[in-house]
């Protein structure tokens, strides 16, 4: 009978062996396909269990924090002290989901992206808590509450949506991002299931879709603003091309194979009315008889370069969060191409986008990649990591960018252009260069025009670039550009320009 | 027994004879009691743990358990002493080492009993303490009552009848008694006045002492009569009786009470025991076989038993029609976000997993213990059945050995049964985890289980009485 044992104890042996295996397998091989399940909540549900890292602004302002609880189960409650505010940077952190910089920069705010592994293992030897990375923006807290406040005023009461964009030129920080309407996404980090659900309902069918971060996921009509791509392309085409170079500037634009005719805003003529004028006249007018003129002549394919060149159709822009792609399609037809130079037909574009315009040409024509992560820091305050500027694309020739720079200066500033109705007090000496679009909108242009200002500041020495769009606000001079001048005010008196 | 020639120590006074006896006789409890005092340090340190993990404060509470758990394991080691001074020194640290991680789980979880799908109550923790002293207490019975493990053969039919009637007794209640809320199908408990009682746990035990019995008579009928085909013994259609009797057992429970892990370790049992007593593989393959056809016929003929296929083999579908199993699926979440070293004792979410303090309890463990933990906790089992295997081998009884084999084997079926079913490996049958499964029943069969060992491992290593005999002296033999 003992050999039976013995064989019946090996029988025993293999089941254990089998046993250990299929747990090894299980916890040391299979984990992140299995914590990749769609219904996997336990990650998200254990954020809760320790500190969470904060989220800062470059000037210190905390954002986003947990705070102990007193819950019976999450030891930490996610707070956001600033509210709507900085919604659209932050984004919210649920038990179920999360968005914005909570969404992206997740793994280093949870404290398990593989950058802290090493910080992490000597916390555990030492017996430290487990604590996430502080991810500080590059947001600054004046500029964006200028933004916030510029689009509230604007917006507060309507169901029309608007945003802001800055941007520092030179290294493609984002300085202020803000979506509007907004909303609190203390509302989403609670630890009640039922005040949760109810909390993304309503919020999910609030007027304006708050949950959409509109200044960089959603697409507005360009307008005039996509003049500076068309006279970019302009210049672009011939070295002897310059702003004061005499263009065709018609009263009436007849487009070819149609019998619809392109006239100015309000009918008026353009530069003098002899039916020739300077391109910088036609540019701080507006003209849009000389652009279409001009996107005629220049095709849908060059066009569709120089957006390409300032950042349109990249699918793959991410600031960590992705960023919906601006939209230029190539017109079928000439007439279509006068639309598109104008920026209507499909030119589609992100308030993220408008400020990419005066950006690149703010910095000589050289666009950086736009990014919200200034820096990465573990618990003990030391860095991380700290994302490096790059250059997305040489969007212009410096001088092409000194040219269109030049023209942007002339719109604000020179008496007769479009913005200058709001600079007439010169804006306490700042020195504003920018272009006004006003898109027509809706079906048949039924709907109310939308209002899009790009600009950058102080013109001798870029600082900032702002682009601001508001659905249905009519003139961008009337109802972007004074939030633009907010924020640029705002930003440069932090650094002691004024 | 005696040996004529065997020298005698004091005759002798040879130091190597001398040492060799003292070798073979050496009782081992101070092993035992210092197992035993690494077990509980053990089970302290899982609760300081707990409490630190769950809201950084020790409760007086946990004092509280721990105290009546060491009180309990102190008076096991006290009773194992005096009545079985030569039982495995291991059998018994091992087990309250299960048994206390067992209680701090059942604290853990009922620390936060009201996120469990099915809630735990705060005195969760007192009753588990409470069957675990009812469960040592039977450990002490059985070493006080049972002195020698060979009086339970004559019982042999008794035990069966028993044991059978057990099974039964479910089955044949209404559902209002029997029934497990919840899981319709199930019918394997007994309701009574608040408490719940499985009968089948206790029905294992008394049917493999009765299968150790009928085969030590039986043995060389069913290992001998028989033809031979194809290389294979087969045996005779007559002895083919007990085999169909137990199939037939296993079926009813499969059929009439739903619970097909029970079911497939009673098959283990006695295809394992019928394999110890004829050496015999043609049993393994007759067993086998007739396993299999029933639990697939089964498997086809009755949907909570095909439910169990198809959620093994598609868990991760979005219905449970198609086989979805939305309690597996968390379980190996759970055991992933544990990953190697766990999440620590009251770090994790156990709760998220339905049913997590009985038949899932091994995924909590797995979570906040991790690999390492899981896999130290699986060579605990491991162990046990290897020191029942060794008491197997050196005890000299064929109806020891045939019981001590098939405990130990059915205990190591058991764990593998639901181990391997909440880790998908096979499909997954609600079984409880001997020692760590919330609940009574289970603990107080497996602490009978381990009372049992401890006798037959002291019957195995007690030293045959030592001949007083003084060459050119009358011998005298004192008979107790």
């Amino acid at each position: 009978m003992n050999r039976a044992l013995k064989r019946l104890s090996l029988a025993v042996l293999v089941m254990f062996v089998v046993l250990l295996i299929n747990i090894n397998y299980l916890q040391g091989f299979d984990t992140a396909k299995l914590a990749a399940l769609p219904g996997n909540t336990r990650a998200l549900e254990a954020q809760n269990q320790y500190q969470r890292g904060e989220i800062l602004t470059s000037d210190g302002v905390i954002i986003a924090e947990s705070k102990p609880s007193n819950d019976p189960i999450y030891k930490y409650q996610r707070y956001y002290p600033q509210g709507p505010l900085y919604a659209a940077v932050t984004g919210y952190d649920s038990l179920y989901s999360a968005s914005g910089i909570e969404n992206s920069e997740d793994s280093v705010l949870a404290g398990n992206n593989s950058s802290l592994a090493i910080r992490n293992f000597i916390d555990l030897i030492t017996g430290k808590q487990h604590k996430g990375a502080n991810v500080t923006t590059t947001i600054n807290s004046k500029a964006q509450e200028a933004a916030y406040a510029g689009l509230q005023q604007a917006l507060q009461g309507t169901s029309r949506v608007g945003a802001v964009v800055a941007l520092d030129p030179a290294t493609g920080k984002i300085l202020a991002m803000v979506s509007f309407p907004s909303y609190d996404p203390n509302l989403l980090a609670t630890h009640d299931g039922t005040t949760l659900n109810a909390n993304d309902k309503k919020t999910l069918r609030a007027a304006g879709n708050p949950r959409l971060n509109h200044a960089i996921n959603d697409l507005f009509p360009p307008g005039s603003t996509f003049k500076i791509v068309t006279s970019s392309a302009f210049f672009n085409a011939s070295t002897a091309n310059n702003p004061q170079t005499t263009v065709d500037s018609p009263t009436q634009l007849t487009l070819p194979q149609t019998t619809h005719v392109l006239t100015n805003d309000q009918g008026e003529a353009c530069g003098n009315g002899s039916g020739r004028t300077t391109l910088i006249q036609a540019f701080l007018q507006s003209c849009d008889t000389t652009f279409g003129k001009i996107g005629m002549n220049l095709g849908g394919n060059t066009l569709n370069n120089e957006a390409q060149a300032f950042g349109v159709n990249n699918q793959s822009l991410k600031i960590p969060m992705p960023v919906t792609a601006s939209n230029y399609t190539i017109p079928p037809g000439l007439a279509l191409t006068a639309f598109s130079a104008i920026g209507q037909f499909d030119d589609q574009v992100t308030p993220l986008q408008e400020a990419m315009f005066a950006a690149a040409i703010a910095n000589g024509g050289k666009l950086m990649t736009p990014y919200l992560v200034q820096n990465v820091t573990a618990s003990d305050l030391s860095t991380v990591t700290t994302t490096q500027q790059t250059m997305l694309n040489q969007a212009v020739s410096p001088s092409v960018a000194t040219n269109v720079g030049q023209m942007m200066d002339a719109a604000v500033q020179n008496p007769g252009g479009t913005a200058f109705a709001f600079n007439k007090n010169n804006e306490g000496g700042i020195d504003i260069a920018g272009k006004t679009g006003t898109a027509q909108n809706g079906v048949h242009n039924t709907g109310l025009n939308d209002a899009v200002f790009t600009a950058f500041a102080p013109f001798g020495n870029p600082k900032i670039a702002v682009g601001v769009i508001i659905q249905g606000g009519g003139y961008g001079a009337t109802a972007a550009a004074p939030i633009a001048v907010q924020v640029i005010k705002a930003y440069l008196a932090t650094l002691g320009i004024r | 027994m005696s040996s004529v020639t065997a020298p005698t120590p004091a005759a002798s006074h040879g130091p190597g004879v001398d040492e060799q006896l003292d070798l073979v006789m050496r009782s081992r409890r101070r092993t035992e009691l210092t197992m035993l005092i690494f077990a509980v340090g053990i089970v302290a340190f899982a609760f300081i743990n707990v409490g630190y993990g769950l809201n950084n404060h020790l409760s007086s509470k946990m004092a509280e358990y721990l105290l009546g758990f060491i009180v309990l394991v102190g008076i096991a080691h006290l009773v194992v002493r005096r009545w079985a001074p030569f039982a495995d020194p291991l059998l018994l640290p091992l087990a309250a080492l299960l048994n206390g991680l067992g209680v701090v789980m059942t604290y853990r979880l009922a620390a936060q009993g009201k996120l469990l799908n099915v809630p735990m109550s705060a005195s969760a923790t007192t009753y588990q303490l409470l069957y675990s002293a009812i469960g040592i207490g039977l450990f002490v019975a059985v070493l006080v009552l049972v002195r020698e493990p060979r009086v339970l053969q004559r019982y042999t039919y008794t035990l069966g009848a028993i044991g059978l009637a057990l099974i039964a007794l479910p089955a044949l209640l209404p559902s209002s008694i029997s029934g497990v809320p919840g899981s319709p199908g199930t019918k394997i408990q007994l309701r009574l006045a608040g408490f719940t009682l499985q009968p089948e746990e206790f029905a294992k035990l008394a049917l493999a002492a009765s299968f150790a019995g009928y085969l030590v008579v039986k043995r060389d009928v069913l290992a001998l009569a028989g033809r031979r085909v194809l290389g294979i013994d087969l045996p005779r259609a007559r002895d083919l009786g007990p085999i169909l009797v137990a199939w037939a057992a296993s079926l009813l429970l499969l059929v009439f009470e739903g619970d097909i892990g029970t079911s497939a370790v009673f098959m283990g049992l006695f295809v394992a025991m019928l394999y110890l007593a004829t050496s015999r593989t043609s049993w393994l393959l007759i067993g086998f076989l007739l396993f299999v056809v029933g639990a697939f016929t089964a498997s086809k003929l009755f949907s909570h038993v095909g439910v169990r296929f198809a959620a093994w083999l598609h868990p991760y579908a979005s219905n449970e029609i198609n086989g979805g199993s939305f309690q597996l699926v968390k379980g190996l979440e759970g055991m992933a976000s544990g990953g190697l070293l766990g999440k620590g004792l009251g770090g994790g979410q156990p709760y998220l997993t339905t049913l997590v303090q009985s038949d899932f309890v091994i995924t909590a463990f797995g979570e906040e213990l991790g690999l390492a933990g899981l896999m130290a906790l699986l060579l605990i089992y491991g162990l046990i059945v290897q020191r029942g295997m060794r008491t197997a081998i050196s005890v000299k009884d064929p109806f020891s050995k045939l019981l001590a084999g098939g405990l130990s084997f059915m205990l190591a079926l058991q764990v593998f049964v639901i181990v391997g079913g909440v880790t998908r490996l096979i499909p997954l049958t609600g079984i409880t985890t001997p020692f760590l499964s919330q609940g009574g029943s289970s603990l107080v069969a497996s602490w009978l289980l381990i009372g049992v060992l401890a006798r037959l491992s002291d019957t195995a290593r007690r030293p045959p009485p030592r001949p007083i005999q003084d060459e050119g002296l009358t011998q005298v033999v004192t008979v107790r």
